[in-house]
């Protein structure tokens, strides 16, 4: 820690000179963007959620309140996070990713555990993804030593070892849990974030073939990823076991057509379509909206991570920039392997839909993560006002 | 780190290690923000475009595809079950009916799931409490049931077929009470006969499936069943209600109603008579019969004895085969489970149970082969006459054996005596193989081949039945040969149908029409309307009228005056043939033929103007009863049996004019109570005579009893005045007296004989209704039954 506190080390992140009001309003369409998706997803949580929260609660709107009450919270949140000075997670940034691996080696211990894994911790009747911390831990982490270091990205020692050295922790731990698809994810935002803060590339491409040869063993070892990929390729060989949620979901995604069936009258998610309201409910959103408003979101995604993207490039400094871009990188990556698993472009991994699969505490992290970004870019709105009180 | 940071002489090597890299911020940053456009043009646009890619191939080129499967996923098509028809005789009486049943089925999928649900409220919904629940409703063993609800993967698993509304309600509510999943009903048909084993193969039956599997339930199939409707309804998976559902009914059509011409009455004595005959001749191998209208082929009864039950068509109703069971099963309960013995005794019990239920369900009148013996010789006969190979002046001569060119063995007659010289007439009489092998050689092979062509006896009749058989003849160049020409002439070695047979005999006495015969005259809608009929249809004219008529005079003479004399019934006027064949191809273990005989006869009435024909073939009658085995002494009373029973029900009014009243049966009035000149005329009524005891003014007594049936011309004694005996006669034994002898015992024992059967002065009695020895009251009537034992064909 005490590393962060030396002067010719902070140097690489320009401390704002003036007071954080000063520093203008969040950008508006970003947040514009993030609400309307947030929105969207709990009303379609509403229309997914009907059947199986009436079947096993009696209620209908059983998970609708609940997302509801935390899309609420969830904004509010963000909202005063993009007010903060983002400095503060720059101090804070290795205690997170520390906490992170604390929380990740509890799992295995006191974990809790949902459709056979083990993923999941309740502390303080709080239950969430310790993953999904360590995920923002090493966003962070990476984006202070990046920095810190940006001089000395072209290195081995400090481009490349300490970025190794933690994905590979998390990597083990992730392994522990058997959570395949966190460990892509959390590999896949770490190689982004080095490619960003300057490692050279011959270290990409010995990335890249070590994660072919890591693939190749888990893949012979692990039989349920091979099932995966079978049930991928031909989910008809397993119609009513490996193969039926992929067929449910195709079965809603193809009967959506190009207008859908109308909000409200999906059939698949009479309890056909197994997690319609969590990881496949973007199946539902085919299925009701059709074509065009699948496409609609897939836009209004795309759309929010350019305009992530935008703020991380005209962001105050370098950890702004790297944050920023981690985070919306996270994002992307998640929309893009959940609609590729639901439209079974991809095999099945257990990603969720940001903003629209259910679940409380991951909606708040997720809106906890865009306010930051929000506050990275409170700067670059007003950059010139900024410069000018400098001058 | 930090301690190095402090380290001074390492800043001051940093530099030196790389002069001529200083670091330039500005370029750095730019670096940053290329690489982060490059990101951000890969993350945020070229991401997405194969997904978009691939939703567009999902939801626009195989909306079609996914929506079909989806709306069959998303279905539930309950069938709504057509109700079969209806088999009516002619009288409107219901020979086969349905009746609503339930099947219970289980959804193991459902079960399963319900099971495993981790948001599972109802402790009950487990596979373990509805097997037992179940169980105990239906009576099937839980273990069972487990074992069926253990297949997940499979959704419809039939726990019982067939139950009662009883039993389905008790299942509701035990799905009900228990608030359970996976338990369906689904409606399902019984059939039921209601008159049993009458008519079985016939009728046939309907299998587990309630398809059509024998006779006219196999036949008429597809008019019977008519077409299940169905109700398809959106459904939530386990059956959820969908807010959004929509439901579409299919009307069922149910299955048309078939009117037989079988008349129930009719196939009540058919069935009747033969019983009785196999009983009385100890018949081996079952019987058949079959009474047909000569002059339009309507079925009236059709009859085959060793038969089944179509309400449990899997039972065996054989005794002899029953019996031959339960020895095998009493084996296998001493034998070792293990062994080879073992197997191969289950082997063959199990192909006995098959075979014996194939050959219960066989209709022997239609699928069969039979050796039809003499009565052949009614086509050769008719053939002849209409080719004039030979007229009712032709004579014929038979020493007892005859040779013929060609042919190696002699030929001997069944009277090895011989007849002597015959007319064309006495021949048929007579029933003699000489003379018809003579006929046979007098007409020529290919001719009399012809002749049973047209007949139709080598084709299928094709009468509405499943299963009919072709009959096995010599082809034609094989009639050309003595050898087979003279044998078939007076009809061995060929085998037709019964059905066939009887068509070829009616077509002989109806004018020459070859007919199609038929059971259903009539197919009618749910409601009752006629949408189908049958009825008469020539197939081709065989032989003029003019020669049919010349041999319904020679075949009535065959009753009268020939070999079937025990078939003659007093009123009417009977014509017939009868035949005794040895059966061609039954081995006995040893690979020798058997001595099985068909004795048969076809009897057609009246024949003044033919109306009805009736065939019955005994297969085997025992030798152990003593009695001649030949179509004239077992077959031909079993038709007069049959016609008596059945003529005047089928309004065929008896005319007495010519008979001998002594033949038939009149009832005795009450003339108590009236003046003697009363009484006289009441009895004369009824051609009664009479004599008085005492000298009272009027009758005081009578015997017999009023009511009392009794031979006419008889005799009867009314009391005037005395007091009337009430002792007791012993009933004679009348076994083989002639008539004479007979009707003198009766009147020395103060009885009162009726007759029945031959009424030639050379049959004796065979049979009589009370058994001698029996204390009767005076006056009684006894019938006996007088054979023509010299009938020996």
């Amino acid at each position: 820690m005490a590393l962060f506190r030396k002067k010719q080390n902070t140097e690489a992140i320009q401390q704002p000179q003036v007071k954080l009001d000063d520093t203008g309003i969040l950008d508006m369409p970003f947040l514009i963007l993030v609400v309307l998706l947030v929105a969207i997803g709990v009303v379609m949580i509403f229309s997914a959620s009907y059947a199986r929260a009436y079947f096993n609660t009696g209620n209908s709107a059983h998970y609708f309140v609940r997302q509801a009450i935390f899309a609420v919270a969830g904004v509010a949140i963000m909202i005063v996070v993009g007010r903060l000075n983002y400095f503060i997670w720059y101090r804070t940034a290795t205690l997170i990713l520390l906490a992170a691996i604390l929380l990740l080696v509890l799992v295995p211990l006191i974990g809790v555990e949902h459709n056979g894994a083990k993923r999941w911790l309740r502390l303080f009747g709080i239950e969430f993804q310790p993953s999904e911390v360590a995920k923002l831990g090493m966003i962070l982490t990476f984006g202070a030593m990046m920095s810190v270091w940006q001089d000395k990205m072209s290195t081995f020692q400090y481009g490349v070892l300490p970025y190794a050295a933690i994905l590979v922790l998390i990597a083990s731990l992730l392994a522990l849990e058997r959570h395949l698809s966190a460990t892509l994810i959390i590999f896949l935002i770490g190689a982004v974030m080095m490619f960003l803060g300057g490692t050279q590339k011959r270290w990409f491409v010995i990335g890249i073939i070590a994660l072919a040869v890591f693939l190749a063993i888990y893949l012979a070892i692990q039989g349920y990823a091979s099932q995966r990929v079978t049930a991928w390729l031909n989910p008809e060989s397993d119609p009513s076991d490996s193969g039926y949620q992929i067929i449910q979901s195709r079965y809603a995604i193809g009967s959506g057509g190009f207008l859908g069936l109308g909000f409200g009258k999906s059939r698949q998610k009479y309890l056909y379509l197994p997690e319609e309201h969590n990881d496949y409910i973007f199946a539902i959103v085919c299925e009701e909206l059709g074509f065009v408003g699948a496409v609609g979101v897939i836009l209004l995604f795309v759309l929010l991570i350019l305009r992530g993207y935008w703020i991380a490039i005209h962001a105050r400094d370098r950890f702004g920039t790297l944050v920023a871009a981690g985070l919306i990188t996270k994002l992307a990556i998640q929309v893009f392997f959940n609609i590729g698993v639901v439209s079974n472009f991809l095999p099945a991994t257990g990603i969720s839909l940001p903003f629209f699969s259910y679940g409380g505490t991951a909606l708040l992290l997720q809106l906890f993560e865009m306010g930051i970004i929000l506050s990275i870019s409170r700067w670059c709105i007003n950059k010139e006002a900024w410069r000018k009180k400098k001058a | 780190m930090a301690k190095r940071a402090k380290n001074k002489p390492n800043i001051r090597i940093l530099p030196a290690r790389k002069p001529k890299k200083p670091y330039d911020r500005e370029r750095a940053n730019h670096g940053v923000l290329r690489r982060t456009t490059f990101i951000m043009i890969f993350c945020g646009v070229l991401l997405f475009i194969p997904l978009i890619g691939q939703l567009f191939k999902l939801m626009i080129l195989e909306h079609d595809k996914y929506e079909s499967q989806a709306i069959t996923n998303q279905t539930r098509s309950t069938s709504v079950s057509a109700s079969r028809g209806l088999i009516y005789d002619r009288n409107m009486n219901a020979l086969a009916a349905s009746t609503t049943v339930e099947n219970v089925f289980i959804d193991p999928l459902e079960i399963d799931r319900a099971e495993h649900d981790e948001n599972r409220t109802n402790e009950k919904q487990t596979a373990a409490f509805i097997a037992d629940g179940l169980g105990k409703i239906l009576d099937v063993d839980p273990g069972r049931i487990l074992e069926l609800a253990s297949d997940v993967k499979m959704r419809y698993k039939i726990v019982a077929r067939k139950q009662p509304r009883e039993v389905a309600e008790q299942v509701r509510a035990f799905i009900n009470e228990n608030n359970l999943t996976g338990i369906h009903l689904e409606n399902d048909a019984q059939r039921y006969y209601p008159f049993g084993t009458m008519a079985a193969q016939v009728i046939g039956f309907t299998n587990a499936e309630g398809r059509g599997s024998e006779g006219l339930e196999a036949y008429y199939d597809d008019t019977l069943e008519g077409t299940a409707g169905a109700v398809i309804t959106t459904k939530g998976n386990y059956e959820t209600q969908m807010l959004y559902s929509y439901e579409k009914y299919y009307e069922a059509t149910n299955g048309n109603s078939l009117v037989l011409t079988i008349d129930s009455t009719v196939q009540f004595y058919l069935e009747k008579n033969l019983k009785a005959a196999i009983e009385k001749y100890d018949v081996q191998h079952g019987a058949f019969a079959i009474m047909m209208d000569v002059n339009t082929g309507a079925i009236l009864g059709m009859a085959t004895e060793g038969g089944y039950d179509p309400n449990n068509y899997l039972e065996i109703m054989d005794p002899t085969v029953l019996e031959e069971l339960e020895k095998l099963s009493d084996q296998m309960d001493h034998t070792n489970k293990e062994s080879t013995e073992y197997k191969e005794l289950a082997d063959a019990y199990n192909q006995q149970v098959a075979a014996a239920r194939l050959s219960q369900w066989r209709n022997r009148c239609v699928s069969d082969g039979y050796e039809p013996g003499s009565t052949f010789k009614t086509i050769t006969l008719a053939a002849a006459l209409e080719e004039g190979a030979v007229d009712l002046n032709n004579t014929f001569y038979c020493s007892g054996a005859k040779d013929y060119p060609d042919r190696d063995d002699t030929l001997h007659c069944w009277n090895a005596d011989g007849h002597g010289t015959e007319s064309t007439a006495q021949a048929l009489q007579n029933s003699c193989n000489i003379a018809f092998a003579d006929m046979g050689i007098m007409l020529g092979g290919e001719k009399l081949y012809d002749y049973i062509d047209a007949f139709g006896l080598m084709s299928k009749t094709g009468i509405d039945m499943s299963g009919e058989g072709w009959g096995v003849f010599h082809t034609k160049d094989a009639m050309k040969v003595n050898a087979q020409l003279t044998t078939v002439a007076f009809g061995q070695s060929i085998k037709p149908t019964p059905i066939a047979m009887v068509r070829a005999i009616a077509a002989v006495v109806n004018g020459g029409y070859v007919l199609r015969p038929y059971v259903v005259s009539e197919i009618l809608d749910e409601n009752g309307n006629v949408i189908q009929k049958n009825g008469k249809k020539v197939i081709r004219q065989a032989i003029s009228e003019d020669t049919s008529r010349t041999m319904c005079e020679l075949i009535e003479s065959v009753v009268t005056d020939g070999t079937a004399s025990n078939a003659s019934l007093p009123g009417y006027r009977i014509g017939g043939k009868t035949g005794t064949s040895e059966k061609l191809d039954v081995y006995d273990e040893d690979g020798k033929q058997t001595e099985d005989k068909i004795v048969s006869f076809v009897g057609i009435a009246p024949m003044d103007k033919p109306q009805y024909i009736v065939l019955v073939a005994l297969d085997t009658p025992s030798t152990s009863t003593g009695m001649y085995i030949s179509g004239g002494v077992m077959a031909a009373p079993v038709v007069r049996d049959i016609f008596s029973d059945t003529l005047l029900y089928l309004g065929v009014q008896p005319d007495y004019t010519d008979v001998d009243m002594s033949t038939v049966n009149v009832e005795m009035p009450d003339v108590r109570g009236y003046t003697l000149a009363d009484a006289e005329q009441m009895l004369g009524a009824q051609s009664l005579t009479y004599i008085t005891v005492g000298d009272g003014a009027e009758v005081t007594g009578q015997i017999p009893m009023a009511g009392n049936m009794l031979p006419g011309n008889s005799q009867v004694i009314l009391y005037m005045g005395q007091e009337v005996p009430t002792d007791k006669v012993t009933v004679p034994d009348f076994s083989n007296m002639t008539r004479a002898q007979a009707n003198a015992a009766a009147v020395n024992s103060g009885l009162y004989l009726q007759t029945k059967g031959s009424t030639l002065s050379r049959a004796v009695v065979s049979g009589q209704d009370y058994e001698p020895g029996t204390e009767v009251p005076r006056g009684t009537t006894i019938t006996a039954e007088f054979t023509d034992h010299t009938a020996q064909d």
